[in-house]
């Protein structure tokens, strides 16, 4: 099935839409650096597609973005680990 | 008695950590309830295919902005006077691959997802898609025709990869039939599709 049969899709599902906004929010209030925050999805993704077929199902994007989102946020110091760790 | 139920589905996992994190932002006061969305409807009203539709539009009529938009793509964005400021890094840097009969353009990123924003808006889920990012380099071809788009043989097919450094959108070609057409029903023609080169702008009733 070509990708594109979900069209102009963005989101699959509102966790993502809200992890994406949540990211956005806290880059534009220098919680980090939006570069920052895209190398660490660079890095990322390429450590899931070292260890994944390239088409297997399991890929979720904004898993990765939501991962990497919970990092950027612990390494600012605004929220301590133990807490987000509870999930 | 209600049994409590462990989430062990991802989708809800991942959901549940989404709000968590969101509840604990907005407890330390660092975003509030609306921050999301008022975030997204700068996605939805200010920053989308829309803006990139009316730049190829006037480029279309207008032949010196054309130039200026091969030549110096932020210059021409800078014309349109569209909203940029929100995309932060997605939208500086953008340059336009311009589609010609000897030459098809196609954009993807093999890293992650760098779009550029301010002129096509958010990427469509596909686009992530690490086969798509990883075959379009590989067999730009084959993965066109799978996306309906056969592209004559003779015609070379040009793969840009969008990274850190720069985001790429194409500029399709003017579909015929279109002489007597305004900028904004031109406009109307330019699909996002077209923008990111895995479809051309049908001439109108096509």
């Amino acid at each position: 099935m070509p990708p594109k049969d979900n069209g102009s899709l963005c989101f699959s599902a509102p966790w993502e839409r809200q992890a994406f906004g949540i990211a956005l929010a806290l880059s534009k209030q220098g919680v980090f650096e939006w570069d920052d925050f895209r190398s660490e999805m660079i890095s990322s993704i390429a450590a899931w597609e070292a260890t994944h077929d390239k088409t297997d199902p399991n890929w979720d994007y904004y898993e990765i973005w939501l991962t990497v989102l919970e990092q950027m946020v612990q390494r600012s110091g605004l929220v301590d680990q133990s807490t987000l760790g509870s999930f | 008695m209600q049994r409590f139920e462990y989430p062990n589905d991802r989708e809800t996992v991942n959901a549940a950590r989404v709000r968590a994190l969101e509840a604990l932002l907005i407890e330390r006061g660092v975003i509030t309830g609306d921050t999301v969305d008022k975030i997204m409807a700068i996605f939805a009203t200010e920053m989308g295919p829309f803006n990139g539709a009316k730049l190829i539009a006037k480029a279309w009529v207008d032949p010196s902005f054309m130039k200026l938009v091969a030549e110096d793509t932020m210059a021409a964005v800078e014309q349109m006077n569209f909203v940029t400021k929100g995309a932060g890094a997605e939208g500086e840097h953008m340059r336009a691959a311009i589609n010609t009969p000897e030459v098809h353009n196609l954009i993807i990123c093999t890293l992650c997802s760098c779009y550029p924003w301010p002129i096509l808006g958010l990427p469509p889920y596909w686009y992530k898609d690490p086969s798509f990012r990883a075959r379009a380099a590989r067999e730009p071809r084959k993965v066109l025709s799978e996306f309906g788009l056969d592209i004559a043989p003779e015609k070379e097919i040009r793969t840009w990869d969008s990274s850190a450094q720069i985001r790429w959108f194409v500029v399709p070609e003017r579909p015929a039939g279109t002489d007597s057409f305004s900028e904004e029903q031109l406009a109307a023609l330019v699909t996002p599709e077209s923008m990111m080169g895995v479809a051309i702008v049908k001439p109108p009733g096509a």
